[in-house]
């Protein structure tokens, strides 16, 4: 036979202590989701996805590079239409050279490959570079992939 | 005087032996189910450390291999596989069966009757560890696809999970349904828990059903998938955490609770802001900003709960302070306390959307992980075992050792790990800001690997000392008469 035996409380009320800190922090989080209602989330990583493989002929595919860049979550850093944001600088126009002001002598020396040498980042052109948060893609994507990458930024 | 009479035994004919006892296939004495789902906890607990020992060793040496099996399978053995295989022991295999014995144990005490249909409970304990096996031994077989961890397995496994699921909520319902009403904070939090688990179970076994029949889109997967995850550790795993902590505390200390309203406060709180939290997690461009923000706002306010509870407990332990210096029930739940302080702050502070951004997929998610699973978590399952054992086996625990040794391994090897993985997470996105390469980020991050992997070492001694203590108590543990007689009495012995 189970023994009946009820865990009894000391009192019932609540503190007032206990609702003014739940309510205080209630209204914090308010706050916070107040304050960010709008913004941009970066795309997803699909686990266990592989990076799309360029589609091969030698020409760069800008389908290719646009899942790249998607997967690749540049979007977060450089805005949901890659248009830039505070502190990091557009994508849109990249043809018409580099807005930051450390890329122009990488430009200006390799006015065709800057874009896939800053992009790639583990390469001896771009060392001693200041790459503000920029992550060294070369590290996991291959030259053919950062050429899509490149060749996608180029259509938009 | 009684008269002593002798007995050849040669001479016996069989209708002067005793009747034997019939054993039915499925035990249905009080408390089996308890018992049993205790004994497999402890087990799958084993088998969890085990593999996270091998889970962090791979990340410091990476190490693949893969052979052919019968009917053109193959068996492949890689880093995620074993981390899908360590988060599936961890959370279905040990936590959940010590939730599933938390319900058999704390639920007839409460109510104050029987569970109805005792041997459905032990048949819901095959199933699932069934299931559980079965589904582990697949990971490492099928392709894992888009799955995050907890969704990786078969979805015809995942059924069979949630059918085991089914038969303990339905069970929990017939012997408490009744009662629930005015009945103890614990079984609220318990009540939820199990009906969080099984719709989240359902929706994953459906969701492989109809990736099995339709051909769902990969980010769909993958989203439903994190989604799942991340509320069966904020609804079920948390829920009985409360639960248990709610139950085994006064007990332990053998005083009342010292707040209902704190402990109705908490368990509202809880119900409103876990199934929100998950949304959190549903990083995508295709999911209105406003969602992921709502989910986050909610992760980072289920430190209140956690506060409260805090407090609660605390003052009930008030005036039996000498307790925590054992290594008894009061110690572990003391202890699992401060984690679950610890994880809600960390969870708070890594919804914050620029700590987001930093920290999301490095291992900094893994060292939290370590400290809700095997810090809050494990603790508050170790002081459930620590109060409940004894009562159901009518043993007492032996000299202490063991018990000292899985407090003291459990709580410094957890920390050790938690905090080495989540160095090793902040290291790891600062490296990958300054843009350095591969080779540069796997050195940097090796020696928080090296710490983690000696901490996560340590708890799977724990777990050892668990296994053992818990076959000491079998095999030699002094007998022990818990029942008591009323309920007043009950409360003073701490049943």
């Amino acid at each position: 036979m189970t023994v009946h035996t009820p865990i009894e409380t000391r009192s019932g009320g609540l503190p007032p202590w206990a609702i003014g800190l739940t309510v205080l922090l209630f209204l914090i989080g308010g706050v916070y989701l107040a304050a960010n209602l709008t913004g941009d989330n970066p795309a997803f990583a699909i686990p266990g996805a592989s990076a799309p493989a360029p589609s091969g002929g030698g020409e760069a595919d800008p389908a290719v590079g646009e899942a790249l860049v998607a997967q690749n979550q540049c979007a977060a850093c450089h805005g949901a239409d890659l248009g830039g944001t505070d502190n990091f600088p557009s994508l849109l126009a990249i043809a018409d050279g580099p807005v930051s002001e450390n890329l122009q002598d990488l430009a200006a020396e390799y006015p065709d490959a800057w874009v896939a040498l800053w992009i790639n980042g583990t390469v001896p052109e771009t060392e001693g570079l200041d790459r503000g948060g920029m992550p060294a893609f070369g590290a996991d994507l291959s030259p053919e992939q950062i050429d899509a990458i490149v060749a996608y930024l180029r259509s938009l | 005087m009684t008269r002593q009479v002798t007995v050849n035994p040669k001479k016996l004919r069989p209708y002067d032996e005793p009747p034997k006892r019939r054993r039915s296939l499925i035990p249905s004495g009080p408390d089996t189910a308890a018992t049993g789902f205790l004994v497999a906890a402890a087990l799958w607990l084993g088998v969890s450390t085990g593999l996270g020992v091998l889970a962090i060793a791979l990340r410091i040496i990476p190490f693949d291999f893969s052979f052919p099996l019968l009917f053109g399978l193959e068996f492949t053995f890689s880093e995620r596989r074993v981390d899908a295989a360590f988060i599936n022991a961890t959370v279905y295999g040990w936590l959940t069966n010590v939730g599933f014995a938390a319900v058999a144990f704390m639920t007839p005490r409460l109510v104050g009757k029987r569970i109805v249909a005792e041997p459905l409970l032990n048949l819901a304990l095959v199933i699932w560890n069934m299931s559980l096996a079965a589904g582990l031994a697949s990971l490492y077989v099928f392709a894992l696809g888009p799955h995050a961890p907890l969704t990786a397995m078969s979805w015809l496994l995942t059924g069979g999970l949630a059918t085991g699921a089914l038969i303990v909520t339905g069970v929990f319902v017939m012997t408490a349904g009744t009662a629930l009403r005015s009945s103890y904070i614990s079984l609220w939090f318990a009540g939820v828990a199990l009906l969080g688990l099984l719709g989240l179970l359902g929706l994953n076994a459906g969701l492989g059903l109809l990736s099995f029949v339709l051909d769902l889109p990969e980010l769909t997967t993958a989203l439903v998938s994190v989604f799942i995850g991340q509320a069966l550790m904020a609804l079920w795993l948390l829920g009985m955490a409360y639960a248990t902590l709610y139950y085994v505390v006064p007990r332990a200390v053998g005083q009342p609770l010292a707040s209902g309203g704190l402990a109705l406060l908490a368990w509202l709180s809880w119900l409103a802001l876990a199934p929100v939290s998950a949304l959190a997690v549903l990083t995508d461009a295709s999911v209105p900003f406003v969602i992921t923000s709502l989910g986050a706002v909610a992760a980072m306010l289920l430190f209140v709960p956690a506060a409260l509870t805090v407090v609660n407990l605390a003052l009930t332990m008030q005036g039996r302070w000498s307790l925590l210096f054992g290594a008894g029930a009061t110690a572990f739940a003391a202890v699992s306390l401060a984690f679950l302080l610890g994880v809600s702050l960390l969870q708070a502070i890594g919804s914050l959307r620029l700590v987001h951004v930093a920290v999301a997929r490095t291992e900094w998610e893994t060292g939290v992980f370590i400290w809700a699973t095997y810090g809050a978590f494990t603790l508050a399952a170790f002081a459930l075992a620590e109060h409940a054992l004894p009562r159901i086996l009518r043993r007492a625990w032996g000299g202490g050792l063991l018990s000292s040794a899985q407090l003291w391994l459990a709580f410094s090897g957890a920390t050790i790990a938690g905090l080495a993985l989540m160095g090793a997470g902040m290291a790891e996105s600062s490296l990958l800001s300054q843009g350095v390469a591969a080779d540069a980020l796997g050195a940097g991050v090796a020696p928080y690997r090296v710490v983690a992997f000696l901490g996560f070492g340590m708890v799977a001694l724990a777990g050892l000392a668990m296994v053992v203590n818990l076959f000491l108590l079998y095999t030699s543990g002094e007998p022990a008469e818990y029942a008591v007689p009323d309920a007043s009495a009950a409360v003073a012995a701490g049943h």
